[in-house]
């Protein structure tokens, strides 16, 4: 089918920033009176002339940190302080998100750290979380998918500690198949539930008829391909 | 016989009727069992009523029933004598003994007595003359005295012990004569006749006897309850000293067993002592029992042997010939001499042992041979055979995967793709001849040839239905000379059985309409009526949908008949056309016809003349419209003056493009006629190959070759000859190319993915909310061509990224509608 024009104003790649809606209700003055040193932290990594921080400054705050930029942390905390760009933080998406955490200090960040990833363990999180992350590759307008490359440093990022095994299979998968060059939304989302659901190596409860996407199906059979090969 | 008016003309006719039969020692009783057990035929020694018994009361001239001799006994008892002598009056329908009555009345006065000896003498002359009955000597007393004696025991309430009397006797002959049988010959045959004399003489003496004693057997046995008849006495005594003596009995069945056996091997056997004696088992009542039970477990025996046996050494339809010979001969075995209630039994232990212990087995040897010969003959046996045993679904899923196997060779070969439809109409020729005369069309079995038909012919996606397309191609196609129209139309029904089955008719509609365009537009066309037929059958098939678009085609073609006409005649044509140019142009409703891609042509000059003033007219007539030129389609004749002489030559659009270029040039190399036509680089390969290395060579190539490469140059033909005034060079125009095949095929595909889309979307904008199990399911049954389930996802999928639907956030099972 010729490609059409969306239905309806495609929604903005992060509507997550909308459902979760605790604690951003406070009135902008006292804001800014309790954000002095959330503040005078937020400029020590901002570009002035963006007036936010750039890559340039999650490099600086990922080193003072102590943490990898490419740290599971920091997409984490991109999450918390509901990042809408990749690479960036305003000064809003900063404030909420450290008031929230309850640091004001890069000392205290770094003790809010294993914090975070505790919370973002908790299942009702997680989903947001997960899908939080591909949503934050989306880094064009009206993207709406994600190139199989990025898909699997964010895979390997976002579920390889919990499911390293599926994961390296479904990495080598990915990069072997010729179906597919991008990855969209309903497609990353079935890959969680596929690690959380099916039962793994032996994907008995496996069930082709439902409605997992097609690219699912596929990695299947070519995994009970490479198996029977054996 | 008349009547006798009275009583004494009675007796005188009575000794009348009895003096013309001889005497003779030995009476001669029908041995007949039927007749013997039948009382009402064997017990009426009453000569009046049955002449056949005539000879029976021999040289009596003392009558019976005479009515002085009774007249003594009537004193005594003159009611009781009175009675039965009414009896047997009324019986003989006499008129009533009125006067006789009187008579009788004045005679009762004084009491006779009995002789004291009275009961024992007469004994005494009954007892012999039972005995010589068993003796089979003469005995001094007639017979008409025995008789009255056993009336007068009965009519002195002497039966009992009379009967008594005569069952000891009777007992102790029979046992003797069961007793002397034992030990006796060991040849079966020998011995088997034996017993039936033994059994004949004692049905022949007891029916004597009974004679004799007829008068107990109606009075007093019929008067007690729980006695048997006389006759009845004598079988079961038989009975028992049959199974006393019980090596008899076993012999005798054994022998029968024997025999049979050696009758099935082929040997001739007395088939009438076996009636005899099976006769007799029945008559006593252990013919189930003693005789069928281990009848029926030898039949078994023997048929499982023989069964194994000859499923080994014999093929298939011998085998079966065999076995419906076998179950005539035991059906005949019934009528000859084996009880009727035997019959089933025996046929079905037979069909058991010899058809359906051995159906796979059969199957599996000689279905495939019997039906690759197309045996109709053998198969029909086959099935009927297979009927008697209930074992016609085994037949029809043979049938079925027959079917499916042989299809699949036809089907999924690549290399025999030309011949897949003439194949398979054969093949479904043959299975319909075969179904008709060899399964008497059974409904299920014609269910199973169209759902296996339809299984394979599925097997491959598309091909079959496009070569199905091909195949009625060339059928319309002009030029196929040798076959009327009848067989034409005949042809057609059968493709058409073919493509009922077929699941993708979409691939079939979109090949057959590009080759009905290339007839229709090329003049191919053998036979429009021809062609119209085949549009109706299509249309009573798929409905008008199906066809509208192919209607659309012929309306065109006809519109376009009267174009050109009002064309020709129009002011344009007669005042601005070029002369020495007929052109004649067909219109093409876009969407009627297939699609075609665009074909760019430098057209020589006149050609574009009279395009433009076609135009020019036409869209005077029909304004808004918009004309496109197919030039692909486009086909002339050509004027051409060769050396040798001038020719006709009928080419297409294209050939004559590059031809007219030779009119000003000798010699043009590739690149130059490229350039000069505009013809897009691998269609004019096509057309240069047509013209200098096919059949017609109007054209030289330098350098030789097949292959048309870059650096080639064609020359005029100055040397060109042929036979013919007027040649066909555009052979070409006809033959579908690969690039034709893919594209056709790839619409297809197209569309249906529109389809599959638009289905999506339908059902779940009535649905809003859906599970992925059902909308598949509801997909299956919307979408009338066969397509994957993975195919669906991919659509569904495909819906989803574009925002028509979304997984359900809970459920990721359900789809969502977004409206």
């Amino acid at each position: 089918m010729p490609p059409r024009a969306p239905k309806r104003k495609s929604a903005p790649p992060n509507s997550l920033s909308v459902t979760s809606s605790d604690g951003s209700s406070v009135s902008s003055k006292a804001k800014t009176k309790g954000f002095v040193r959330i503040d005078r932290m937020f400029d020590s990594y901002a570009n002035s002339s963006l007036g936010m921080i750039d890559p340039d400054g999650i490099e600086a705050l990922c080193s003072d940190l102590g943490v990898d930029c490419t740290d599971v942390r920091i997409l984490m905390l991109a999450w918390k302080l509901k990042a809408q760009r990749q690479g960036y933080f305003t000064q809003d998406e900063w404030r909420t998100g450290l008031k929230e955490l309850r640091v004001d200090s890069i000392s205290k960040l770094k003790k809010a750290l294993p914090e975070l990833e505790k919370e973002v363990g908790k299942p009702s999180n997680y989903d947001s979380f997960y899908s939080y992350a591909f949503r934050y590759c989306l880094t064009e307008e009206m993207q709406k998918s994600v190139d199989i490359e990025s898909i699997c440093e964010l895979l390997n990022l976002v579920l390889g500690a919990q499911f390293r095994p599926q994961v390296d299979l479904l990495i080598e998968y990915l990069k072997v198949q010729s179906d597919y060059k991008v990855i969209n939304l309903d497609q990353w989302i079935n890959f969680l539930r596929f690690c959380q659901e099916i039962n793994f190596p032996d994907l008995e409860n496996y069930d082709a008829t439902q409605a997992w996407p097609l690219i699912l199906d596929n990695f299947v059979d070519w995994m009970r391909e490479k198996h029977s090969s054996f | 016989m008349s009547l006798p008016p009275t009583k004494r003309s009675l007796s005188n006719a009575n000794s009348n009727a009895t003096a013309s039969s001889s005497s003779s020692s030995s009476p001669h009783f029908h041995p007949s069992m039927k007749k013997a057990k039948s009382q009402a035929v064997a017990c009426s020694l009453d000569p009046n009523k049955n002449g056949l018994h005539h000879h029976h009361n021999q040289d009596d001239n003392d009558v019976v029933f005479d009515p002085s001799s009774m007249a003594l006994d009537d004193d005594s008892k003159p009611d009781d004598a009175r009675a039965p002598a009414a009896a047997n009056l009324s019986r003989k329908k006499a008129t009533p003994p009125q006067p006789a009555k009187k008579l009788v009345i004045k005679l009762v006065k004084a009491k006779p007595t009995l002789p004291t000896n009275f009961e024992e003498e007469t004994w005494a002359k009954l007892k012999s003359a039972i005995n010589a009955i068993f003796l089979k000597q003469p005995d001094s007393c007639d017979l008409e005295k025995l008789y009255q004696a056993v009336n007068n025991l009965c009519l002195h309430k002497m039966g009992g012990s009379l009967y008594q009397r005569i069952e000891k006797e009777c007992e102790e002959h029979i046992s003797a004569a069961l007793r002397s049988l034992v030990g006796q010959s060991p040849d079966l045959v020998v011995f088997l006749s034996l017993v039936e004399k033994c059994w004949q003489d004692l049905c022949d003496q007891m029916l004597m006897i009974r004679g004799i004693a007829l008068y107990l057997d109606r009075t007093y046995v019929k008067q007690t309850p729980n006695v048997r008849s006389l006759w009845d006495m004598g079988l079961q005594l038989f009975r028992k000293h049959l199974s006393l003596a019980s090596e008899v009995e076993h012999k005798t069945v054994t022998g029968l067993l024997r025999m049979i056996e050696s009758e099935r091997l082929g040997e001739a056997v007395e088939r009438t002592l076996l009636n005899h004696l099976l006769k007799m088992f029945t008559a006593l009542g252990i013919y189930s029992e003693s005789f069928e039970k281990p009848f029926l477990e030898c039949t078994s025996e023997f048929y499982a042997a023989e069964g194994m046996k000859y499923m080994q050494q014999s093929d298939v339809p011998d085998y079966l010939k065999h076995v419906e010979m076998r179950l005539h001969e035991e059906h005949e075995r019934c009528l000859l001499y084996l009880d009727a209630l035997t019959r089933k039994p025996l046929i079905a232990t037979a069909e058991r042992q010899l058809l359906e212990r051995h159906i796979p087995a059969i199957l599996d040897k000689g279905f495939m041979m019997l039906m690759d010969g197309h045996r109709i003959e053998d198969l029909q046996r086959m099935y009927s055979l297979f009927s008697r045993v209930n074992a016609l679904e085994s037949l029809r899923q043979a049938l079925s995967s027959y079917i499916r196997r042989t299809g699949q060779g036809i089907v999924l070969d690549e290399e025999k793709d030309k011949d897949m439809v003439p194949s398979l109409l054969e093949f479904k020729a043959s299975l319909d001849s075969i179904w008709e005369e060899s399964f008497s069309k059974n409904e299920a079995f014609c269910n199973t040839i169209k759902d296996a038909f339809e299984h394979l012919i599925n097997l491959r996606q598309n091909r079959p239905a496009e070569l199905i397309a091909k195949f009625l191609d060339e059928k319309l196609r002009a030029g196929n000379k040798g076959t009327s129209e009848e067989e034409l139309e005949g042809t057609l029904d059968k493709v058409l059985v073919l493509f009922r089955f077929i699941q993708g008719k979409d691939v079939f509609e979109a090949f057959y309409k590009k080759d009905l365009a290339k007839r229709l537009l090329l003049g191919k066309s053998a036979s429009i009526d021809a062609e119209k037929s085949m549009i109706s059958k299509l249309k009573t098939e798929c409905g008008s949908q199906f066809t509208n678009k192919l209607e659309g085609m012929f309306k065109d073609i006809e519109l376009s008949k009267e174009i050109n006409e009002s064309f020709k005649q129009s002011s344009q044509a007669r005042i601005k056309l070029p002369s020495g140019i007929e052109m004649s142009v067909h219109v093409l409703t876009t969407g009627y016809w297939p699609t075609y891609p665009p074909m760019d042509v430098r057209l020589p000059h006149e050609l574009n003349v009279y395009q433009d003033i076609f135009k020019e007219f036409y869209l005077s007539k029909y304004s808004g419209r918009r004309l496109m030129w197919q030039n692909s389609l486009g086909h002339c004749v050509l004027k051409a003056d060769f050396p040798k002489g001038k020719k006709e030559l009928a080419v297409s659009l294209f050939q004559t493009v590059v031809l007219m270029l030779f009119n000003d040039a000798q010699k043009l190399s590739f690149q130059d006629i490229k350039d000069s036509t505009g013809i897009e680089d691998k269609e004019l390969r096509r057309t240069l190959q047509s013209l200098a290395c096919g059949k017609v060579r109007v054209l030289q190539k330098l350098p030789k070759g097949r292959d048309v490469e870059d650096d080639d140059s064609f020359v005029f033909n100055e040397g060109f000859t042929a036979p013919l005034y007027r040649l066909k060079v555009n052979a070409i125009q006809m033959k579908e190319t690969v690039e034709e095949n893919t594209s056709t095929t790839e619409r297809v595909f197209q569309d249906r993915q529109y389809q599959v889309d638009a289905a999506i979307v339908r059902i779940m904008k009535t649905r809003k909310v859906l599970s992925h199990t059902l909308l598949i399911t509801e997909l299956f049954q919307q979408l009338k061509f066969p397509i994957k389930p993975a195919d669906l996802k991919k659509r569904i999928e495909s819906l989803i990224d574009r925002e028509y639907l979304e997984r359900d956030k809970n459920n990721p099972q359900i789809y969502n509608y977004l409206a």
